[in-house]
């Protein structure tokens, strides 16, 4: 508070009267970007560090503009060298970390801070953002594996610091996902200090340089926001486009200092019901997490039952990007078991497709998810760079097909009407998920009910199935994957061969597939890369790694005092650019 | 004893009535008891015709439309909720794909099979209405009642079975087998009950009715555990079992042949009890995830998807799960007292 007086008059800092209340469906799981892999925590992250470099607000598609960086980068070297220049007199938040010294934010912290994803220590579930790419460091890592230990003094060529506020990566290849990549939450600078004087527990204090730090924070319960009282602060002054909208959060917005509102508090709320009625009470200010109860507030048509129109709350409807998929294991064994869904034959390509014709995606979607889903036809969800608003899944849903399909290839019934594998061992699925779960393994149940297959439930926690997950130990599990940054190679590479036991799951390997994926990465977004996407989603379904089904529609309920809101596809949340206007709907 | 002893001196006839006839006697004439117990046997009957298939063997076809209404209430206004912007509707038709390897052989099926499969009718109401896939919630509740019923005999029986031998080997023996059990009981009261049950259900990480079952029948056995015994202490010292000593029967003949079948309805009694408070504990542990499988319905996992159905207005399924829970739970426990009244010739 002390700070917030001694800031020169006329920037006016945020309201600390005011405090926006939200929820998380899930727990966190901490804060340190490199130790985490969560949406939820990444929220957090993305309100307390600062990345080079975030997205305009308002511009769609969405557009990369400068956040510690004084301007986007100057891409030399035919697209493989990137020079940032840092802006002067950023200060991290006070912490005892810096025994009471002001901390400026430098070149050498987002070196130090892409370092920490090769350090084994870390054991970074997001370290592919960077595997592969920057000259020398892929090697730094390797020696660090061995060794056990970091070398974080080492020169690494591919990461050049020549002045305090210069920042020089060198690719080894032509690359146009890094400066989305440098727009990610997790590509926030952290002090070096920092982590080291917290050592293990870095996850629970988070010292950055951005709109809010940390205030209270009781694990998987309450996380308390406070605006960062020496936050150098931005006037909203963002270009609006054409629709209505944009023009009244324009008149609404325009000039205030961001971020605005003082306090954020998050509340940890896993029962739908709760957090309904939580923000039907006026308990909370957004709310989105409520796909289950949906047709409580809205009509077919997607607008809000009268009652809350009344009472001025407003509904903000876009489709979130991301897919939702369920994946087979590809490869011919799980542990030393034989999987009865890997492998590339004929015959199981025969298997999986059968299974992916039989799932029931139209159910999922009108009955799981009331309506409140679009069907996902390509690996890239809309609001993506690459998206493709005319591809159509080539795997139809037609459960006949699928059964004559599966006798083409002696998949054949058994005494008790099962199918049997083509050389007669018994034949059945092992569907991972979770306890909250069974209506998704319902909806399974009955699509490999249709097509006679049987299928077992194995339960376990959500980071456990994770865990086995990475070591390709699961055979079948629905998954989901919200986009890192808006662009479509967060999306492919999830099918990428060597991410097998980081991000991609099905632990899929098609030479194809990798060699267009790797040419995918050296081209900008355009047609002839789209040409390529196309191409790999296609390689995708005919082997069948995913069963592709839909992408969510975030209802965005809002208070009537909630102001300036407008989904962005690529950021987190949009905290720092609300307002809470207390005259609004009284 | 003595009493029947008593009464036997006074009638005319030879054999005179044995406890058990009396207890039947007793049970007749109480009018509570009687309804309750024609409620026990009534779900009894709707356990063993849904076990052997007579009735709700089809619960899993989808016959109606989702959350189809009870019939009493008619059909839904079309107010299907909301839709999500830019969908388009009905399945995927699908598109060709050059790289397919399979495209051959799907060609030739299709061309083989014809036209499309025909969607089967779906009715619009159902007579206690339909879950969220158009599944009869009456068919549900009677294939629901088996499985909880079913889970709560056997783990009750498995429970007093358990309790029994423990219970004997203690109270028979004492000494250090008494201490033995003793402590093995006091570990287990100790913990929580649910505590205890959501503990062993975690470890076993396993699901199924039988899973179910275990976790029940293995937790649930000391409170039987501790009256056995202390019927087995009075008993020992009784001059029937110092007779049966003289004539040389064996300890486990002198435990289950002699005394056994005098403290049997004690067990009975204790047995039908617990009936009921594993049917609870069944519906509890289903409510919260651990209980029984996806491919089995029980009136816990009924209650868990009415959770998020009466939210919306459906509370067709959470109605009927909790009638037959209310009904048998009610019943059972009034006919538990029934007989405890019948076979305690002590209390009248």
């Amino acid at each position: 508070m002390l700070s917030a007086l001694a800031l020169p008059a006329g920037s006016r800092a945020a309201d600390p009267a005011k405090t926006l209340r939200v929820t998380f469906q899930v727990a966190e799981t901490g804060f340190d970007p490199t130790r985490t892999s969560d949406y939820y925590s990444g929220m957090v992250i993305e309100a307390i560090y600062d990345r080079l470099l975030t997205y305009d607000y308002l511009a769609r598609p969405s557009k990369l503009v400068p956040l510690a960086a004084e301007s986007l980068p100057q891409i030399t070297d035919n697209g493989k060298t990137y020079t940032f220049r840092i802006k002067k007199g950023i200060y991290f938040t006070p912490d005892p970390a810096f025994k009471g010294k002001k901390r400026e934010l430098t070149a050498e912290d987002y070196a130090y801070s892409i370092k920490r994803f090769f350090d084994p220590r870390n054991r970074s579930p997001y370290a592919f953002l960077f595997e592969g790419k920057i000259v020398g460091l892929d090697d730094l890592g390797a020696r660090a594996r061995k060794t056990g230990r970091f070398d974080y003094e080492a020169k690494v060529a591919g990461l050049e610091v020549p002045d305090r506020y210069t920042l020089r990566i060198h690719l080894k290849e032509i690359d146009y996902g890094l400066s989305h990549i440098l727009a990610f939450d997790l590509s926030g600078a952290v002090a070096r200090e920092v982590i080291e004087f917290y050592g293990e527990d870095t996850n629970a204090h988070p010292v950055g340089s951005g709109p809010y730090r940390l205030k209270q924070y009781t694990r998987s319960s309450k996380i308390v926001l406070e605006a960062n009282p020496g936050y150098r602060g931005k006037i909203w002054d963002f270009q609006p486009g054409d629709d209505a909208l944009d023009k009244e959060i324009a008149a609404q917005m325009e000039g205030k200092r961001l971020p605005a509102i003082g306090n954020v508090e998050i509340s940890i709320m896993e029962e739908t019901q709760s957090r309904w009625l939580a923000f039907e009470k006026g308990e909370t200010d957004l709310e989105y997490q409520l796909w289950d109860v949906a047709p409580t507030f809205m009509t077919a048509d997607g607008k809000l039952r009268p009652a809350f129109l009344k009472r001025g709350i407003k509904l903000n409807r876009t489709v979130d990007p991301e897919i939702t998929y369920t994946y087979f294991n590809m490869q011919e064994k799980i542990g030393d078991q034989p999987n009865p869904v890997g492998g590339y034959s004929l015959e199981r390509i025969a298997l999986r497709r059968a299974i992916a014709m039989a799932y029931k995606t139209g159910d999922r979607i009108r009955v799981l998810r009331k309506g409140q889903a679009v069907r996902a036809e390509h690996p890239i969800p809309p609001g993506v760079a690459g998206y493709d608003p005319n591809y159509v899944n080539s795997i139809p849903y037609d459960p006949r097909t699928a059964n004559a399909l599966l006798d083409r290839f002696g998949y054949k019934k058994g005494a008790d009407g099962y199918r049997r594998m083509p050389d007669g061992k018994p034949l059945v699925i092992r569907f991972s998920s979770t306890e909250r779960d069974r209506p998704y393994d319902e909806l399974m149940q009955r699509s490999l009910d249709s097509i006679a297959i049987r299928m077992e439930i194995h339960k376990d926690r959500f980071p456990e199935l994770l865990k086995l997950e990475r070591r390709c130990r699961i055979m079948m599990r629905n998954a989901a994957w919200i986009a890192d940054y808006a662009d479509g190679d967060n999306f492919m590479q999830l099918l990428y061969g060597p991410n097998t036991q980081q991000s991609n799951n099905a632990c899929y390997q098609s030479p194809e597939f990798d060699k267009l994926y790797e040419k995918s990465r050296t081209l900008p977004d355009g047609p002839e890369r789209n040409k390529l996407y196309w191409a790999m989603a296609r390689r995708m379904e005919a082997d069948t790694a995913w069963i592709m089904n839909d992408s969510r529609v975030r209802n965005m309920l809002m208070q009537p005092r909630v102001i300036g809101y407008k989904r962005h596809p690529a950021l987190h949340q949009e905290w720092m650019y609300l307002d809470l206007d207390s005259s609004a709907g009284k | 004893m003595t009493q029947a002893a008593a009464l036997a001196i006074g009638v005319q006839r030879a054999e005179s009535p044995g406890l058990w006839t009396l207890a039947w006697r007793r049970f007749c004439r109480d009018r509570v008891g009687l309804v309750s117990f024609l409620i026990v046997v009534f779900f009894f009957g709707l356990m063993a015709a849904s076990g052997v298939h007579l009735i709700a063997a089809d619960w899993s076809k989808e016959v109606g439309v989702n959350y189809a209404p009870p019939t009493f209430i008619g059909p839904e206004v079309a107010d299907g909720g909301p839709s999500a912007p830019g969908s388009h509707g009905g399945e995927r038709t699908g598109e060709a794909n050059p790289f397919d390897p399979l495209a051959g052989v799907l060609a030739e099926i299709r061309a083989a099979s014809g036209a499309a499969s025909v969607a089967e009718a779906q009715a619009p109401t159902l007579v206690f209405g339909g879950d969220r896939w158009g599944r009869d919630v009456l068919q549900k509740t009677i294939k629901g009642t088996e499985t909880s019923m079913f889970v709560g005999l056997v783990a009750a029986v498995l429970a007093a079975f358990l309790a029994t031998v423990f219970g004997a080997l203690a109270g028979y023996y004492g000494g250090w087998i008494d201490d033995f059990f003793n402590w093995f009981y006091s570990v287990f009261t100790s913990i929580p009950y649910l505590l205890l049950i959501l503990a062993i259900a975690a470890v076993l990480n396993q699901k199924g009715t039988l899973t179910v079952i275990l976790i029940l029948g293995l937790t649930g056995w000391t409170g039987i555990f501790r009256l056995v015994r202390a019927e087995y202490l009075k008993h020992k010292v009784r001059e029937y079992i110092q007779a049966a000593d003289a004539i040389g029967a064996s300890h486990p003949r002198r435990m289950f042949v002699h005394i056994l079948p005098n403290v049997s309805h004690v067990i009975l009694v204790q047995l039908s009890l617990h009936v009921v408070l594993f049917i609870k504990s069944e519906v509890v542990l289903s409510f919260l995830g651990f209980g029984v499988g996806v491919d089995t319905v029980s009136w816990g996992s009924m209650l868990n998807e009415a959770q998020s159905e009466l939210i919306l207005g459906y509370w067709w399924q959470l109605a009927a799960a909790t009638l037959a829970m209310a009904l048998l739970v009610t019943g059972f426990s009034l006919f538990t007292d029934a007989l405890r009244d019948a076979l305690d010739p002590k209390l009248k």
